[in-house]
């Protein structure tokens, strides 16, 4: 038996070297799938799984699985019927329809239900009970086999169906079905043990109609007919230990091509699509060289699949040995622009299969480890296909992204560590939604995360080496396929989990450097730098004084000390300087080496050695220096706003040869809209060598100058003459040259110059005629016959050009808009517009740019007051049956009407769409638009905001999104973003003037009579006015104490069979679960999280002393009050603490209180002792309402039980 | 033509004749010939003993006799072409003759008979001229290898071609503003009219028909037609690649295609599968094909 099973369950112990440890009391070894019957017409599924597990403790008597949504017939043991319990909490999150409706309170509960069935904690839905006859087997640890014979009926996540509604056969009707679904979701189409820590071989068969193809992992062994020759089982092996979650399936009339490069690798497509399959797939086998090279490791599997299918969950889905791709990234090659994201995408997938797939993690917080790696080979692999330039303005459009983003929301941390028992509150306590299980996380901040950990391994990358990161991997790898070929032995199998501290050990091993702070910094902590660089030249000295200052406490940031590089462009050449930011020194001295006497005719050395000529008639006479650049090489994850003069940008835009300095030059050129920086701008565009992505970024740059410098701006409009220059013809300069494709860099500056220059604005702020015209004319000349390439795209961005010349209407007292006072501009872009959209029908264009071109240009032509505001018409393009980049084009004009518009009915319709609509993507799609483009915020007062509209999001994700993580989120995004964490506004007022905060240990206000109270951790004061008109409601309202104590006593019956379960389970110590263990105390499942505020101590205590001394039988309640400050004055003028206050207590032990509170806010230390007898005060009145309302939390548990038999006695 | 009214003798005449009195030289000569022919018969049958006819009798016979005569005419003019002759003689004749069925041996003796009568000659009557065709310009005189024999040339204007051809237009920026708005009116008569005939959708409520929209229908499978390139763009890949699109970097010089109707005009038939031929773009590469012929050439 495995050595790790003897101490089953330690999850939150550090792994240390003995490897992995189970939270299971068993290890599977082997799973066997069968499907034996899938109806398209009635989406069902019917078969049965036969999993081979070993018991490693003796006494073992339950078996937990993971199971959602199936229909569960028959379960047996060794052929012995076997009884079983089905009960799933997160169908149904918050139950007893309670009043609560603070996100808070859900985030919680769902934090507890996903935990309640979490396979890394030993947890699932399907619980079976071993058969008594078997106890003794079981003893002896021998093997079990368990059967289950289960169905699914219309599946709402886990597989997908396409079925298409015309005649024919189903095969003949492209109808397919395929699995998918956001990290371990194997659970939704069979049951398992869905972990990506549980590894075993598989068996999967799959019957199906003898027009369809069954795609799977592994190697397909064989097909047979059935005895009447009607359907065909294909029958899959893999012999790779591989997680359930990594398993996947695919079932469509599938067109078949080999790869002519490598026979082992096969594609599928939809029927009719071959031609585009086999020119999109036809490059795939040089990405397998570059990674099976630099890995020196062969690809693991036998055998890899690509499947193409419609209404893709993610574009981009990594199984083992097979991928599951969105059938829009097909292109033929006459596409230009799909190409690179194309060979993106399979690249990134094939990057997961080495890491991901093959390689698993050990648990939710090594997830970083794989993210991390496979992100970061795939940039390897993108500097080697695309170019060192492509590569860093990548990396650096990832770093803004991931500081933008973690600056917003408060920070990502990519190794959470959980319950080591002191640290009791959450990491991500700034976060509205539990980062414990990556089942609660928004889907945006998943992105973020693979984002910052591919980021954070480049750091590693830069500490040690590339040779050595390789040499990692490989051993990774190594380790991980000696242990695969195990067939035996499957306690070796968790050499193919990767953990953080595994990882590390062997970075360590084998560089034999210390990383430990880098990764204390990155991973273990979350948060970016922000700099603020300044700079003087001090002539006398002849030196530098660099002044580098830190924002460290705003929210997302953390303080950054050790090594920084500064990179200095002198006039005898580029320095670079290391300094060392320490905690106190914000100064730093770096001598020159060149006095700034210079000599004339002398070339300039680089940084790359070239020697140029410079003008250096526009530097300062006294100082050497010609630009500064702060960490150049992004080895910190950083922001930087660096102030230097403006020729030194200029000069920097102009000779360094980085792309990064070029782009970031640009950026700052913004803000001096000056000639000169228009030269160097225009020069940057022309020069043929310049990268093309900074020169089309300069073209937006040259835009926003000109504007600024409208009044003293001569010459024709920007860039027109340019243009006119590069792609028009020589005699007839208003003409455009008929297209030619062939030079990519020319194509995209082509492409992007019109759009920047519809931005330009005259005195009155419109849209130059010129620049219309000019446009109008490059529409009228477009011809295309004797291009290799397709326009569509080009064609498109003239249409967003257009869109970008709209400007306001103007309107005269609000008339109607119709057609005769249209002006005649838009009169023009408007025929452009119908003539297109028109054409569309006709002659449609690939992915339909051009349909989704117009339709965003006729969004901004309502906006702007030009035509009738009407959804109407996007209505109608976003119905199903569109293509789905049209559809998201349309809804997105939905969102963006409801908002402007505050459209109720807008609203509705959108919200029927999230919970209706067939395309899952494009509901998770709706609820990310809504979330960004919100039709009002917590702030706001709408009239959209009501108590309906509050109900339905509730339900929303509470209930109706149980079948789709990724979905449930984004409604939890939304609801966040529309009512914030607190009870929202518009909801009639609770009963409770008042709530203490138990861990902050102070009174304050209800949020829920302050709704502003939440926004923003500056918003000090609170406007007094509000308060007024709400004291009249702070009445008594003893009601809802009685409420919440019958919740308590309704202690759930799955809850009361989960938390009686762990109990049982909990024989040998159990660490993993010992948070659940008091359920005694009926709080089995209430989750270790704490608030989530981490709002700074206030100088309050004085008013919740006093609250506390007066509230006898208060009700304790923990709200999240970001910063709530209310100045003491301000509170007083509500004294009304008389009343019970409300509601619901967390489960926070309270003798930890004061620690706790001490942690984490030891700034203010001193200023707390000198409170803590008031706290303490308070601490006594804690427990006792402890004792009398131990769990308001209502249970998270829910879901039905199919049969429970015996179980709960 | 035979006129019953026709008098006995001297007075038949045809109808052309028959009322006014033609002063046509032609008629003339026509009406000379058959009086004497009339005679001629009459005098045969007075030899044969009749003392009178109807004027119908001798009518038919004059026109049998006539017939006779043309026929032993026309015959011995081809038996002289048949031996590349231009002139019949006398063993022309003979050899029609019997070929007609007459014993010529009979000939002498017949025209030696005793009771034979003698019939004045007829009166010399001018041989019709022919009316001159109009000519125009001098007649090419034979060059010297061709026999004088040889028919002259026909009038100069019959042969001579006179190229009257307008410029064509070679304008680069002609050229390319006439292809644009071509393409333009196509596509939005086409649009139009696809407008017209289904459904539309508008953003003007008052206004239906100025900017219409046609309506959004969904597809059954709608990544099929946004994913596979249309018919027109794979024939236009085709071609390109068959005519390796080459660097050019000045534009002026390229043949330029003047058929812009292609796309829309297939549209317009059917699919482009039946009319391979529309939209290929008919060079102007060399000056004098003719557009349409060059078209139909690649085509096919």
């Amino acid at each position: 038996m495995p050595p790790t099973g003897l101490e089953p369950a330690r999850m939150n112990r550090k792994k240390g070297d003995k490897g992995f440890e189970s939270p299971r009391p068993y290890k599977l070894t082997h799973q066997v799938v069968c499907i034996n019957n899938i109806n398209f017409q009635r989406k069902s599924v019917v078969g049965f799984v036969e999993l081979t597990i070993f018991p490693t403790v003796a006494n073992l008597n339950r078996i937990k699985l993971n199971s959602k949504q199936c229909r569960i017939y028959r379960v047996r043991i060794n052929d012995l019927e076997a009884a079983f319990i089905y009960n799933d909490p997160t169908l149904e999150v918050c139950h007893n329809e309670s009043k609560q409706r603070n996100l808070n309170y859900f985030s919680n509960a769902y934090a507890a239900a996903v935990s309640a069935v979490d396979p890394d904690a030993g947890n699932g839905e399907l619980c079976i009970k071993v058969p008594s006859e078997l106890w003794k087997h079981v003893d002896e640890l021998k093997v079990l086999k368990i059967h289950i014979n289960f169905s699914l009926d219309q599946p709402k996540g886990g597989l997908h169906f396409v079925v298409p509604s015309v005649e024919g056969s189903m095969a003949e009707r492209g109808a397919h079905v395929f699995s998918c679904g956001y990290q371990n979701s194997t659970r939704f189409w069979f049951p398992c043990v869905d972990s990506y820590s549980e590894l075993c071989t598989w068996k999967l068969e799959f019957t199906v109609d003898a027009a369809m193809v069954a795609v799977s992992n592994g190697d397909l062994v064989e097909t047979v007919y059935t005895h009447d020759m009607r359907k065909k089982t294909f029958h899959y092996m893999l012999t790779i230990p591989t997680a359930a979650s990594n398993i996947s399936l695919a079932i469509g009339p599938f067109e078949i091509l080999v790869d002519p490069y490598m026979h082992e690798v096969t594609h599928f497509c939809l029927p009719q699509l071959l031609p585009l399959l086999k020119h999109t797939t036809s490059y795939l086998h040089e990405v397998f060289e570059f990674y099976e090279e630099i890995l020196t490791c062969r690809y693991p599997y036998s055998c890899f699949k690509t499947v193409f299918i419609d209404e893709a969950y993610v574009e981009v889905a990594a199984y083992a040995s097979m991928s599951i791709f969105s059938t829009n990234l097909l292109h033929s090659a006459m596409i230009i622009d799909e190409t690179p994201l194309t060979r993106r995408c399979l690249a990134q997938s094939l990057a997961q299969q080495f890491f991901g797939c093959f390689i698993s993690r050990m648990s939710w917080s090594d997830e970083w480890v794989l993210k991390g790696i496979s992100g970061y080979i795939y940039g390897l692999w993108m500097k080697k296909t695309f170019g060192v330039n492509e590569y860093r303005h990548w990396i650096k459009e990832e770093l803004d992204k991931i500081v933008a983003y973690e600056l917003k929301t408060g920070g990502v941390l990519l190794h959470p560590m959980f319950g080591g028992g002191k640290e009791k509150d959450n990491p991500a306590s700034h976060l509205h939604f539990s980062i414990k299980h990556p089942h609660t996380l928004s889907w945006e901040y998943y992105t973020m995360f693979q984002c910052k950990a591919h980021l954070v391994m480049r750091l590693i990358e830069n500490r040690i080496s590339m040779e050595f990161m390789l040499q990692v991997f490989n051993k990774l790898l190594s380790l991980a396929s000696t242990a695969s070929s195990q067939k035996f032995q499957s306690h070796m199998w968790s050499q193919m989990l990767v953990s953080t501290s595994g990882f590390l050990k062997s970075i360590s091993n084998v560089s034999g450097k210390d990383i430990q702070p880098l990764i204390k910094q990155w991973v273990d902590q979350s948060g970016v730098v922000k700099f603020y660089g300044s700079f003087a030249f001090n002539r006398k000295r002849n030196v530098l004084e660099l002044e580098i200052k830190q924002d460290y406490t705003s929210p997302g940031t953390q303080k950054y000390v050790g090594p920084l590089k500064v990179t200095v462009q002198e006039l005898d050449g580029s320095f670079n300087h290391t300094l060392q930011i320490e905690e106190n020194s914000l100064k730093h001295d770096i001598p020159c080496h060149s006095k700034s006497r210079r000599n004339k005719k002398k070339k300039i050395p680089l940084m790359n050695g070239e020697e140029v000529d410079m003008d250096l008639s526009a530097m300062d006479a006294d100082s050497p220096l010609l630009w500064i650049r702060i960490d150049p090489d992004m080895s910190v994850l950083r922001k930087v706003e660096f102030e230097q003069a403006d020729f030194m940008w200029q000069y920097q835009l102009r000779y360094e040869r980085d792309v990064v300095a070029q782009q970031e030059s640009i950026l700052a050129l913004e803000k001096f809209p000056t000639p000169a920086s228009r030269l160097a701008l225009t020069d940057i565009l022309e020069q043929e060598q310049c990268f093309y992505r900074v020169r089309m970024s300069a073209c937006f740059c040259l835009a926003k100058i000109a504007n600024s410098m409208v009044s003293t701006w001569t010459g024709p409009p920007a860039m027109k003459s340019l243009f006119t220059r590069m792609f028009c013809c020589k005699t007839c300069p208003n003409i455009v040259k008929t297209n030619n494709f062939m030079s990519f860099q020319s194509y995209f500056l082509q492409k992007t110059m019109p759009v920047a220059m519809a931005l330009l604005r005259d005195v009155h702020n419109l849209c130059p005629k010129e620049v219309l015209t000019f446009i109008l004319d490059l529409i009228k000349y477009n011809d295309n016959r004797k291009n290799k390439f397709s326009d569509n795209y080009y064609r498109a961005e003239m249409i967003d050009a257009l869109a970008n010349s709209v400007t306001p209407a103007v309107s005269v007292n609000n008339e109607v808009r119709t057609l005769d006072n249209l002006n005649p501009d838009v009169r023009l872009i408007l025929e452009e517009i119908t003539r297109f959209l028109n054409m569309e029908k006709l002659l449609p264009s690939y992915r339909h740019t051009i349909t989704v071109s117009c339709l965003r240009a006729i969004r901004v032509l309502q906006k702007n007051g030009h035509v009738p505001s009407d959804p109407a018409l996007f209505k109608s393009y976003a119905e199903y049956g569109h293509f789905v980049d049209i559809r998201i084009a349309a809804l997105e004009a939905v969102v963006d009407y409801t908002k402007v518009d505050r459209s109720y009915e807008e609203l509705q319709w959108l919200l029927n769409m999230i919970q209706n609509d067939p395309v899952p993507y494009v509901r998770h799609k709706i609820l990310n638009m809504l979330t960004k483009n919100p039709p009002f915020t917590k702030n706001m007062e709408s009239p959209l905001c009501n108590e309906a509209l509050v109900d339905q999001l509730w339900k929303l994700m509470n209930s109706g999104t149980s079948h789709d993580w990724r979905l449930r989120c984004g409604a939890v995004d939304l609801y966040f973003t529309l009512f914030g964490l607190s009870r929202p506004s518009c909801l009639p007022l609770p009963e409770l003037g008042l709530v203490l905060n138990l861990k902050e240990k102070k009174a304050v206000l209800n949020p829920t009579i302050i709704p502003e109270a939440i926004a923003g951790n500056q918003e000090a004061a609170i406007n007094p006015s509000s308060h007024a008109q709400l004291v009249g409601f702070q009445n008594p309202f003893s009601n809802s104490q009685d409420e919440e104590e019958i919740d308590m006593d309704t202690v759930h019956d799955s809850q009361a069979f989960i938390s009686h379960h762990l109990n049982m389970l909990e024989r040998p110590s159990t660490p993993g679960l010992s948070k659940y263990r008091p359920a005694s105390s009926r709080s089995a499942l209430i989750p270790q999280h704490s608030s989530v505020c981490d709002g700074t101590p206030t100088t309050k205590p004085q008013w919740s002393m006093e609250l506390a001394r007066k509230g006898t039988g208060i009700h304790l309640g923990v709200f999240n009050l970001e910063g709530k400050e209310q100045s003491p004055l301000e509170m007083s003028m509500h004294p009304v603490a008389t009343a019970p206050l409300s509601v619901f207590t967390k489960e926070s032990a309270s003798s930890k209180h004061s620690d706790h509170h001490h942690h984490h806010h030891h700034e203010h230390k001193k200023k707390k002792k000198k409170h803590k007898h008031k706290h303490k005060h308070k601490h006594k009145h804690d427990s006792k309402e402890k004792d009398k309302e131990p769990f308001t939390f209502s249970s998270p548990a829910s879901g039905r039980s199919i049969r429970s038999p015996s179980l709960s006695d | 033509m035979a006129d019953t009214a026709a008098t006995a003798g001297a007075g038949g005449s045809g109808t052309r004749s028959g009322s006014k009195q033609s002063t046509n030289p032609a008629d003339n000569y026509h009406l000379a010939r058959r009086r004497t022919l009339q005679v001629v018969v009459s005098s045969l049958l007075t030899e044969a003993g009749f003392e009178s006819a109807e004027k119908a009798s001798v009518e038919t016979l004059t026109e049998m006799l006539q017939s006779y005569i043309s026929e032993i005419g026309r015959s011995a003019k081809s038996y002289c072409e048949h031996t590349a002759r231009t002139q019949p003689t006398l063993s022309d004749i003979v050899v029609t003759l019997v070929e007609m069925g007459f014993n010529v041996d009979t000939l002498p003796a017949y025209a030696k008979r005793s009771q034979r009568m003698v019939i004045t000659a007829p009166p010399v009557t001018n041989q019709p001229v022919t009316p001159k065709a109009l000519t125009a310009g001098q007649n090419r005189p034979h060059p010297p290898h061709i026999p004088s024999h040889f028919p002259e040339f026909p009038d100069p204007h019959t042969y001579i071609k006179t190229p009257t051809y307008r410029e064509p237009v070679s304008d680069y920026q002609v050229l390319r503003e006439k292809a644009a708005s071509q393409r333009r009116d196509v596509e939005r008569a086409l649009t139009r009219f696809m407008a017209k005939t289904g459904e539309t959708q508008s953003l003007f409520k008052d206004d239906v028909s100025t900017f219409p929209l046609i309506a959004a229908r969904p597809f059954t499978i709608p990544y099929l037609t946004a994913l596979l390139p249309s018919e027109l763009e794979m024939q236009q890949m085709e071609e390109t690649d068959s005519s390796e699109q080459d660097e050019q970097t000045d534009t002026e010089n390229l043949p330029l295609h003047i058929s812009t109707v292609g796309p829309a005009f297939c549209l317009l038939h059917s699919t482009p599968k039946t009319h391979p031929c529309c939209p290929q773009p008919i060079t102007l590469g060399s000056r004098h094909d003719l557009p349409r012929a060059s078209g139909f050439v690649l085509g096919t």
